[in-house]
């Protein structure tokens, strides 16, 4: 930290060699680049957040220009008591500890795998990584195309093992299917981070433990481990992050459906707002969920700053 | 600090932070743990890859192959893996009524715009924020980061009724602000991210050469980063090409773009999967492409320089 109060222009010309960025009283050059973006960022954010504030205490008309009607904490009351909303969080909550726990996992073994591929690693990666890129639009309608009842290849795979019926017709059916669609697209991710994290750890000490005579699983366990852990807590909390983002592959494929079975708070949001036109109750869901994200956002960079991760 | 950093290369083909160091092995040298010697790891490495491929590859060769068949045989109860291929799921989305063509030019306007503002204001603030030694920094970057983590379905809601009121909805304007939403915040923390692994010393250098500090970012840092900018326009576009959450919201006749195109022909009467497979391939494709360009840089952008790659 640099203690200096004060520095002319001039001074900090010359001077300082050690210091990146001589600190000025005020808004100097770094400050003044910052400028626009904030002041951009601040008026798709703040605004939003105020007017997201002022409409859960109030019931919103669209006719006739926008209006809002103060009604107090009506909708704090009906979200509270609603128990359908209570049942959508906690299908949000297994929703999310299902993705993101699979996707861990799955991450994990395929990144150890991809790690002792010595040739073609390269062209290996790339193939597994490109759903990534894909828009979940798309993934949750291929979804839907693969699992048709009638001619989607997974489902006839299925009836070939044995199983049949409507996969997104069933409310169990359903949720699993968005789940895997959700951990198809993102487990790439977990993989390319861990892989990174792998690549990291020094060779000499998986060579002295393999020396020492310690076998796979224990070199994994006591070394690579520990080593990756702090990479593998970015890929847990930058995928929680967007897990609790995200719901296009569910708008696309079940819409909520079947009998509720896949309505996780941002369907339920989704639709209080843009089928009912309730922007009130909507609003007052919308800063539950915004609440909870800042928590985890919260964690996530305390997280960080106490392993020495941010700069 | 970034005051012990000595990077070979900006790219970072080896980066020392925090006193680990990651090396980026030279390609062609194995790079061998010992343990995996014997026979059966690498059977069931091998067995594990292979399954993880065909997972994650056997939708997007269904799809692709699907976007070139025929009505019947897209729609056969028995999967058709020989068939006589067809480009008429591709003719007709670009002939009749639903012409394709201005979705994508919505599609492309609307996240090359909100990309493009994206990476030049998140340049600036970037560096702003790497370099800066204000107080509440932490603060100041924790804000940013909020904005980009806050679920979208809760800035939809405000945001639609503040667009209206402006006449936001059914515009390019509109929709590259919404993609500014989640791309600002994510760029300034990505350029930020790539800022602080060049050392300070060689601003020193430009100013005591008599640069200004304009001057020292435009000719000396900026050039340093151009990977970090290319990595940050590419998931920028990514990001704003695959919403789906906005567009649906505040994109009208005039606006709509390539995933509002998709999710259109879900009717009541059915689906024809050989036209959305096709506008499928057309969505993916490019951005697959884009992504595996930038591959070298991906984990710090994905993690937002949290963790340093290969």
């Amino acid at each position: 930290m640099a203690q200096a109060a004060d520095s002319s222009p001039v001074l900090r010309r010359s001077t300082r060699p050690e210091a990146a960025a001589p600190k000025e009283p005020r808004i100097g050059f770094e400050g003044k680049m910052m400028v626009p973006g904030l002041i951009l960022l601040a008026a798709l954010s703040i605004v939003p957040f105020l007017a997201l504030i002022a409409m859960s205490f109030s019931r919103v008309r669209l006719l006739g220009g926008v209006r809002l009607e103060p009604v107090g904490l009506g909708n704090w009351v009906r979200f509270f008591t609603d128990p359908d909303m209570w049942m959508s969080w906690l299908r949000t909550l297994i929703y999310f500890v299902l993705t993101v726990g699979l996707e861990m996992a799955l991450g994990l073994g395929i990144a150890l795998c991809l790690y002792r591929v010595l040739r073609a690693r390269n062209i290996l990666l790339s193939l597994v990584l490109l759903p990534m890129f894909a828009a979940p639009v798309i993934v949750g309608l291929l979804g839907r195309y693969l699992t048709d009842s009638t001619f989607g290849l997974y489902s006839w795979m299925l009836r070939s093992l044995g199983f049949s019926g409507d996969i997104l017709g069933s409310p169990v059916g359903a949720f699993t299917a968005v789940v895997l669609m959700d951990v198809w697209e993102w487990t790439p991710l977990i993989a390319l981070i861990t892989l990174a994290g792998l690549s990291g750890v020094p060779q000499s000490v998986r060579e002295a433990a393999a020396v020492d005579g310690a076998p796979g699983w224990m070199t994994l366990r006591y070394i690579v481990f520990p080593a990756i852990s702090n990479v593998l807590l970015v890929a847990l909390l930058i995928r929680s992050m967007d897990a609790i983002r995200y719901f296009d592959i569910i708008w696309v494929t079940t819409n909520g459906g079947p009998a509720d079975a896949t309505k996780i708070v941002p369907i339920r949001l989704y639709e209080t707002a843009f089928r009912f036109f309730d922007f009130g109750y909507a609003a007052a869901i919308g800063l539950a969920m915004l609440a909870f994200s800042i928590f985890i956002a919260r964690t996530f960079v305390r997280l960080l700053d106490t392993r020495g991760l941010t700069r | 600090m970034s005051a012990s950093t000595t990077p070979r290369s900006p790219a970072g083909q080896a980066a020392r932070r925090d006193g680990r160091v990651i090396v980026a092995a030279p390609p062609g040298v194995p790079q061998s743990p010992l343990e995996d010697s014997s026979r059966r790891t690498r059977w069931t490495v091998a067995i594990l890859l292979t399954v993880a491929l065909l997972w994650t590859l056997v939708p997007l060769l269904w799809m692709l192959l699907s976007s070139f068949k025929n009505r019947t045989d897209v729609t056969a109860a028995t999967p058709q893996v020989l068939f006589a291929p067809t480009l008429d799921n591709y003719r007709n989305l670009f002939t009749g009524s639903n012409n394709l063509g201005p979705y994508i030019w919505h599609s492309v306007l609307a996240a090359g715009i909100s990309a493009v503002l994206a990476v030049c204001l998140g340049a600036l603030a970037g560096y702003g924020l790497a370099r800066t030694r204000m107080h509440g920094k932490k603060h100041l970057a924790f804000w940013i980061i909020s904005t980009r983590m806050a679920p979208i379905a809760a800035i939809v809601v405000p945001l639609f009724l503040i667009f209206r009121g402006l006449g936001l909805i059914d515009s390019i304007p509109g929709l590259v602000l919404a993609y500014l939403t989640f791309n600002l915040p994510f760029a300034i923390w990505l350029m930020s991210a790539f800022f602080a692994e060049v050392p300070p010393s060689l601003e020193e250098s430009a100013l005591v050469a008599g640069c200004t500090r304009w001057q020292a970012f435009r000719t000396v840092i900026l050039p340093l980063t151009k990977s970090g900018l290319v990595t940050t326009f590419v998931l920028c576009l990514v990001f704003a090409w695959n919403d789906y959450a906005f567009a649906v919201v505040f994109s009208g006749p005039n606006s709509q773009t390539l995933p509002i195109a998709a999710s259109q022909l879900v009717t009541q009467t059915g689906i024809d999967w050989g036209q959305l497979t096709a506008i499928g391939t057309i969505v993916v494709v490019p951005m697959m492409l884009a992504g595996l360009a930038v591959r070298r840089w991906l984990v710090t952008g994905l993690t937002l320089g949290a963790v340093t790659g290969e």
